[in-house]
């Protein structure tokens, strides 16, 4: 059997996939043949396994001792085949890589979770990687002498492909966790230099909360350090940081994918899902092929495929108007460094309860024409509690160029509070005011619509759930109306309609799968805005449509996918 | 079938203007089949008086091993095995890959008998032997 065909019936280590290409997993003189079963159209990513190029304390090999190592050659190769690929720097601890990527000379202090166990992940072969602390000071010396030694690598044999630095992270519950986050010995020193160096006269931590509030700047200061770095070293070939989550990564998957029962595959479509809820990156690479298998590599095909790929680095962009291809559909943006706040107030329940999988949580936004346009659907909420004045003039831009506006009053400080009612006042807009649960005032400027009101009004109120139904009546989000079993997946995407469709406004496509091996059934009802099209692909799954919509029967390891026209409302 | 935790000691702390005393906070708590449910875990802390439930922490090791016999007896189940995060640091020290890391789970930390699930067995054992 030859060595293609192996692979083809085993799990790929070179490719282990989101079109990621390990060099260092195979020899040198397979490269070629490697890099050709990637389809022509696929921007090819190589991470950099900067453990790997160290040859001496301080001296590095990108080729000129060992062929399995020579950057150039690989370069040559892709662009001999016309092959779009970038590389990707780790700007944390690497879970897919020996001791996270650091070189042996550097990797010194094991890094500690917030439960003070030593992170380590199991990669897809069963060898155990563990995570080296990247506040020891010697990990930035190196950090700092590979990045110029390979700058001046990329410009002598003139490399001039993007590289993206990459904050890789697990999925611990529901938050997203940074390899970069650690509690070892070596953070703590860290931690009280900086202490000394910034507060010389002393600082007050008896209160723990003062102290994890200060823990988090300087971790914040050391990632931004590395970044930093990589962005001035490689200049214009920087592309920015990419947050990339790790399947499988976290401490307690590695506990359980050990176990005999293993990881099932629904907590990996819950882990995926949420990230894609979060607007994170994730790469499959750590998983074993008893893993990724059934319905995971479907989704990941489907949803997190070359098409979303090509976006999310920024190779396409989706703009404001709909094309004839589908695109990710969701119905809300909650734009907030904190979202555990709008948990509290209980608009995050009520989506999973009634919009599950269609609202995204950004911690931080684009700003661009391309972001603006192309989210301008959706409705979007901010917290006056992280809202700064920059942040507080594009909402209000938002709402300027008619869009859907949420805003939580809680928390704002008394300057956006006045600069609010002066904008008011100056557009002299009217507010229509409603009593319930908390005060709502609603203002209407043509299309445009900016809703506050008072979030600790909602906190542990009885009428939460209410309160959040009524405001969403007020929006008149069309949409058909879910009842799921437990552990159905769903998402929804969007296209123009064609020619031939002309009747619908839109064309929406839900993709459902069970993940788990029991038989799950799906009631979907269009609600007089929808009429049900067609099935597509399905797979140990049914669907049958009645007056009101569709019941879908989807036995274990079962999807479909069915497409809604969307139509106005006939009065 | 047997059941292990993790457990993580935490020095007392002052959040917020209240005091915190020292404890020791189940981390993970698993059987060979997967990890616990929590609810029931927080349900079942509730028979060492003076646990904190809501994050399963106890005020001292005899607490803990009360808790995690409570939950074996609870599951009918013959023994379960508390791993201190040291202990676990050690092992990760020096595995390798999936069967050494295997070892830590299965054969480090203090083993702790649940004598009813064990006298059971040796009676149904005396059946079949």
């Amino acid at each position: 059997m030859s060595y293609l065909e192996d692979t083809s019936q085993k799990l790929d280590t070179v490719r282990p996939g989101e079109q990621w290409f390990l060099y260092w997993k195979t020899s040198a003189s397979l490269w070629e043949s490697r890099i050709t079963q990637f389809p022509a159209h696929q921007i090819i990513f190589i991470p950099i396994n900067w453990g790997f190029h160290a040859e001496m304390a301080s001296t590095w090999d990108f080729g000129k001792y060992h062929p399995e190592k020579d950057l150039g050659r690989l370069a040559q190769l892709l662009t001999h085949h016309g092959r779009k690929f970038c590389w990707i720097l780790p700007l944390t601890p690497a879970p897919f890589l020996p001791n996270g990527g650091v070189p042996v000379s550097a990797a010194k202090t094991l890094s500690i979770s917030r439960d003070g166990i030593h992170l380590a992940a199991l990669d897809h072969e069963n060898k155990l990687n563990k995570m080296f602390s990247y506040f020891e000071p010697k990990v930035f010396q190196t950090f700092v002498h590979f990045a110029t030694a390979l700058k001046d690598f990329f410009q002598e044999v003139k490399i001039k492909a993007p590289i993206w630095g990459a904050n890789f992270c697990y999925t611990e519950g529901k938050e997203s966790i940074s390899y970069f986050e650690d509690y070892s010995f070596a953070f703590e020193q860290g931690f009280s230099r900086y202490l000394k160096q910034n507060s010389p006269q002393g600082v007050d931590l008896t209160q723990t909360s003062e102290e994890e509030k200060l823990k988090e700047i300087f971790s914040e200061s050391g990632f931004e350090l590395f970044k930093s770095t990589a962005a001035e070293t490689f200049a214009s070939q920087w592309m920015g940081v990419q947050t990339i989550s790790v399947l499988g990564s976290s401490p307690r998957d590695t506990i359980e994918r050990a176990l005999t029962g293993g990881k099932p595959q629904a907590k990996f479509f819950e882990d995926l899902f949420q990230l894609y809820v979060n607007e994170r990156w994730v790469s499959s690479c750590l998983l074993t092929m008893d893993e990724k298998k059934d319905l995971l590599p479907k989704v990941l095909q489907e949803h997190f495929g070359s098409e979303a790929i090509a976006h999310r680095y920024k190779y396409q962009s989706y703009g404001g108007e709909l094309d004839e291809a589908f695109r990710p559909f969701s119905l809300m943006d909650i734009i907030d460094s904190d979202n555990s706040y709008f948990t509290q107030v209980g608009l995050i329940p009520y989506l999973d309860k009634h919009y599950r999988w269609m609202y995204n949580l950004q911690c931080n936004i684009d700003f661009t024409t391309e972001w603006i346009e192309s989210h301008h659907q959706r409705v979007k909420f901010f917290s006056g509690k992280h809202l700064d004045r920059t942040r507080f003039g594009q909402m209000l831009k938002l709402f300027m160029m008619g869009q859907k506006v949420v805003l939580d009053k809680n928390g704002l400080s008394v300057e956006l509070e006045r600069r609010l009612q002066v904008f008011f006042h100056e557009n002299n807009l009217k507010l229509q005011t409603i009593n319930y649960v908390s005060m709502i005032n609603i203002c209407e400027l043509g299309e445009g619509r900016l809703v506050t009101y008072e979030g600790d009004k909602l906190l542990n109120h009885e009428n939460t759930y209410k309160f959040w139904n009524h405001l969403f009546k007020y929006f008149s989000l069309n949409q058909p109306e879910l009842t799921l079993d437990q552990d159905v997946f769903i998402l929804w995407r969007i296209r123009a309609t064609s020619p031939y469709e002309l009747n619908y406004l839109d064309v929406r496509r839900i993709n459902l799968y069970n993940p788990t091996s029991y038989k799950k059934t799906v009631t979907i009802k269009t609600q007089q805005h929808f009429a049900f099209m067609k099935l597509i692909d399905p797979e140990h799954a049914q669907a049958k449509s009645n007056p009101h919509g569709v019941d879908v029967e989807l036995l274990p390891n079962g999807k479909i996918a069915l497409d809604f026209g969307h139509y106005e409302e006939t009065k | 079938m047997s059941l292990s935790l993790i457990y993580h000691f935490q020095s007392s702390q002052n959040q917020d203007g209240v005091f915190r005393p020292a404890s020791y906070k189940v981390v993970y708590f698993f059987s060979s089949e997967g990890f616990l449910d929590q609810n029931m875990l927080q349900e079942l802390s509730k028979s060492i008086p003076e646990a904190d439930h809501k994050t399963v922490s106890f005020l001292n090791l005899d607490d803990l091993k009360h808790f995690a016999l409570r939950v074996c007896q609870e599951l009918d189940l013959p023994e379960v095995r508390l791993i201190s995060v040291q202990d676990y640091n050690i092992g990760i020290d020096g595995a390798k890959d999936l069967e050494s890391y295997q070892t830590i789970l299965t054969k480090f930390g203090e083993l702790v008998l649940n004598e009813s699930a064990t006298k059971k067995r040796n009676f149904f054992g005396k059946l079949f032997t």
